[in-house]
């Protein structure tokens, strides 16, 4: 702040703060205004585009062609084998990351999380890390911890973890990047919905919304009944 | 009738000081909407998110930040890379243009609490320090939540 050389240069200051304060609060006001109206065009178009979910049919978000889901040849976080068949019967969401991912990874959790709350039954949830060398099953275990029921943690060895990343089409590398916090992975961060028979049937990239998600696993456990 | 529509004035700015409480600010930057994430064991980097908005008529630039709450704090950009996974880098400094908003949101810039000295349950809350090349030092509390 520099100090008022004279009266006249404190009526200018003055002037100043107040105009300069009304126009915020006007800017205020006609932003909240603009952000209700693009609410309710956003919702309305939500409720017919190709993604809507409330319709109770599949999102855009679908396989065009159904395979059996690639498998996850892999130990769960008690350091047990993971068989995938062993999920069958249940949709099951699956998703590539680490844990020592504190923005991409925590923002998939988040979201879904929503999906497990939106959901009446529960599908079940499979991190799979990317990141072997930090990510031991003691690891994993310590990181599910945190995360509600239905989480399984997955890893493996590099070969173990690279033929998994493959079957989904995942990309990761390791990537230095000088910072405190060491190296980081660079992912492909879609999430993979597979449906109670074992068959990969969605992907959504990053960002997608949970009522997207959570419709589409509604429709699998009403498929499946 | 000078000092009546100075009152004027200045009631009307502080109605719209009053419309901005919660936000951090000295000068033209203005910091809100902090939040952080819960920690997921104390070996793991915490995520802070904000959002920085330079209501002046010169160019400012985030050079830094620490907080009581990690040895380190980094800001990281998250950026989509050619073969379509996502990858997250230290940056040295993140310009604030005049008269835009910068958001550090998930997926994209982050503060990285690298090196927690406690850990981060859902309803804490914890100070950021922010230093602007411009504005100097601007502290503002960050509420730990999920997303």
């Amino acid at each position: 702040m520099q100090h008022a050389a004279s009266d006249a240069a404190v009526d200018r200051r003055w002037a100043v703060l107040g105009l300069g304060g009304a126009a915020l609060a006007l800017v205020a006001i006609v932003v909240l205004a603009a952000w209700a109206a693009v609410d309710r065009t956003a919702g309305t178009a939500d409720a017919d585009g190709p993604a809507g979910g409330s319709s109770g049919e599949a999102s855009s978000y679908a396989y065009p062609t159904v395979v059996p889901a690639p498998p996850l040849d892999l130990v769960d976080h008690s350091g047990r084998p993971f068989d995938l068949a062993d999920l069958r019967g249940h949709p099951v969401l699956v998703f590539f990351g680490y844990t020592h991912c504190p923005d991409v990874c925590p923002a998939t959790v988040g979201t879904v999380n929503r999906v497990l709350g939106d959901v009446g039954e529960a599908p079940r949830v499979l991190f799979v890390s990317i990141d072997p060398e930090r990510d031991t099953p003691e690891a994993m275990a310590e990181y599910v911890r945190f995360l509600p029921d239905g989480y399984v943690g997955l890893t493996g060895n590099d070969v173990q973890v690279r033929a998994a990343a493959d079957g989904y089409r995942v990309s990761y590398a390791k990537v230095e990047t000088g910072s405190e916090a060491g190296y980081a992975m660079a992912h492909t961060a879609e999430l993979y919905l597979i449906d109670p028979e074992g068959r990969l049937r969605f992907h959504y990239p990053f960002g997608t919304g949970e009522e997207i998600i959570a419709a589409d696993v509604a429709a699998l456990l009403a498929e499946r009944s | 009738m000078a000092r009546l529509a100075r009152l004027a004035i200045l009631i009307l700015g502080l109605v719209a000081l009053g419309g901005l409480a919660g936000c951090g600010g000295s000068g033209s930057i203005a910091v809100s909407d902090a939040w952080a994430r819960p920690s997921m064991g104390m070996d793991r980097a915490g995520a802070a998110y904000l959002v920085i908005a330079n209501e002046g008529d010169e160019d400012d630039v985030l050079l830094g930040a620490t907080s009581p709450a990690a040895a380190t704090v980094e800001v990281h950009e998250t950026t989509m890379e050619g073969d379509g996974s996502m990858a997250m880098r230290p940056i040295e400094s993140l310009a604030i243009p005049a008269g835009e908003t910068v958001r550090l949101e998930p997926g994209g810039y982050h503060m990285m609490l690298i090196e927690l000295t406690g850990e981060l349950a859902v309803g804490d809350e914890i100070e950021i320090t922010l230093s602007f090349e411009r504005a100097g030092e601007v502290t503002v509390s960050a509420e730990v939540r999920e997303g």
